[in-house]
């Protein structure tokens, strides 16, 4: 049968793909801490019917093969760790990384995620834990009757109980940092997770080793550009369409050749 | 009667159904970066002379009912796939923002370590594996200038160390803060035609042809950009629509060829008694 109809459809299913991102970027557009993905493609293997570089006589050579390309796959979905823009919230235990630079959680199953969301805030035993109750590592807990709480730009955590006390240091938050953040795995709720292609995390004070220094009282909005992604949802629906066109193409072709008799 | 003339539009059929193939993998890769289209092209081939060469009586008879016989079955012609062009030219920049994309300006390519040897590629979407190594989508290390050429070329990757932003200045050297950690190796093909795609957005060599490959130590790149395919999809849907009604209009012919057939076997014969 024709080959095209099989490419054309490779075509769909890599722009289907690429609408699943970008459909999840847009419903992503107000999550704190979002990273936007892009669908990157690349082409699939070539089929040679006739071999470049044969002989068409003595001394000649034909200088071009025949080759027909089988169509398209999605290569990777790559993560843009480009920062979002902050949003000043007030609450002391909202926090914003000013650069790169991953919170660590505890996860209910033991593991390390992380995360770029700092809405942060305490349970009933005065812990730092974020939205679904994970606990903020290196732990730190809160003691009883809090007037005020203090964030340093090198996450130092200073709290005051009386109104004339100095504030006084009960912790210390630090961030891990990756060689390739974009290798991280997503879990959903904000965390990712640590990959082989990711590398080993490296954990250091907020504003060294190449990591950003903290904000309180600022949360990072999504880095979704709603335009961007628009104008690729607009191109990747014309791409679907135009790949559709091929296969009816296929198809009539096929009809009369089908109707030739 | 001849009938020899439905193979001649049979192989008409052929070349166009190839033809839509070759669109059709252009169209499939409208958003794939740096994707260069294919062209097919065709030419006529010779059907075996009915007699040898030296028999035909050269200079020909001139044109006459005799010498319609004289054709020696020259006159019929197939058509063959010649070869696949692919069209070079530079397609449109788009930026992305993320600072590891890089497109070339101009000619050139990209040197890329793969097991089964180096291989170009202008698809500058590249990222860092888990040792810090720049590589591409696939994993393979992009080479840098430096080093030897000889040497084994995985020792020519670019290693970041993750600790400050990384930036790719114009003329390719990938920056990390201050530092510099190599210049993108870009290479020119004077003759593209020896090039190969291999699928996966990299190109070989083939044989048998010269590459002619220079440096170009001198080429310009745009960080944080990609370049876009360089199909242009009025084009392809023209070409598409136009191979569609020379594919119908050779099934006409294969028709034509069919009812004079069953003319000559149904309305010849029976008058034939």
């Amino acid at each position: 049968m024709i080959k095209s109809l099989n490419t054309a459809a490779t075509g769909m299913a890599a722009q289907q793909n690429n609408m699943d991102v970008i459909a999840n970027n847009i419903a992503n557009v107000s999550t704190n801490g979002f990273k936007k993905s892009r669908a990157e493609f690349e082409d699939l293997l070539y089929h040679t019917e006739k071999e470049p570089g044969t002989a068409t006589g003595a001394n000649s050579y034909s200088p071009n093969g025949v080759q027909t390309g089988l169509g398209v796959k999605t290569a990777a979905v790559q993560k843009d760790f480009d920062s979002g823009s902050a949003v000043i919230s007030k609450n002391p235990l909202d926090m914003m990384i000013e650069g790169s630079g991953f919170f660590q959680i505890l996860t209910p199953d033991g593991q390390l995620a992380y995360t770029r969301d700092g809405s942060f805030r305490k349970d009933a035993t005065g812990k730092i834990v974020d939205k679904n109750g994970n606990i903020l590592q290196p732990e730190i807990t809160l003691p009883p009757n809090v007037k005020g709480i203090e964030i340093s730009n090198a996450g130092e955590v200073r709290v005051i109980q009386g109104l004339s006390d100095v504030p006084a240091p009960i912790g210390q938050i630090d961030i891990a940092n990756f060689v390739n953040p974009a290798g991280l795995r997503a879990m959903g709720k904000n965390l990712f997770m640590q990959t082989p292609s990711s590398g080993q995390p490296v954990v250091s004070r907020p504003g060294l080793n190449g990591t950003g220094a903290l904000a309180q009282g600022q949360l990072e909005a999504s880095n979704v550009n709603i335009v961007d992604e628009m104008v690729n949802m607009i191109t990747a629906q014309r791409a679907y369409e135009t790949n559709s066109k091929v296969i009816q193409t296929a198809d009539q072709m096929l009809q009369s050749t089908n109707n030739m008799r | 009667m001849s009938t020899k003339g439905v193979y001649t539009a049979l192989s008409g059929a052929m070349a166009q159904s190839l033809k839509l193939d070759t669109i059709a993998n252009n169209i499939a890769n409208v958003n794939t970066p740096a994707f260069k289209r294919d062209q097919q092209v065709f030419n006529e081939y010779l059907s075996a002379n009915e007699k040898s060469p030296t028999v035909i009586q050269v200079p020909r008879v001139p044109a006459s009912v005799e010498s319609f016989y004289d054709m020696q079955g020259g006159d019929k012609s197939f058509v063959d796939a010649k070869g696949t062009f692919t069209d070079f030219s530079q397609g449109s920049l788009k930026r992305t923002g993320n600072p590891l994309d890089v497109a070339i300006n101009g000619k050139g390519f990209f040197e890329v370590a793969t097991p089964q040897g180096v291989r170009l590629t202008r698809s500058g979407n590249f990222t860092l594996d888990g040792n810090g190594r720049l590589v591409t989508k696939e994993g393979h290390p992009v080479l840098s200038a430096s080093g030897d050429s000889a040497a084994d070329p995985s020792t020519r990757s670019i290693q970041i160390s993750g600790g400050a932003p990384v930036t790719i200045s114009d003329s390719g050297e990938v920056l990390e803060g201050n530092e510099n950690r190599g210049k993108l190796s870009i290479i020119n093909v004077e003759k593209p035609d020896s090039l190969q795609k291999m699928g996966h957005q990299l190109y070989g060599f083939k044989s048998n042809v010269n590459a002619e490959i220079t440096n170009m130590p001198n080429a310009t790149v745009q960080g944080g950009h990609l370049e876009m395919s360089n199909i242009n999809v009025v084009k392809e849907m023209t070409d598409m629509i136009q191979t569609h009604r020379v594919f119908e209009s050779t099934q006409k012919a294969i028709s034509a060829y069919d009812s004079m057939s069953d003319k000559l076997v149904n309305v010849v014969g029976k008058t034939g008694l």
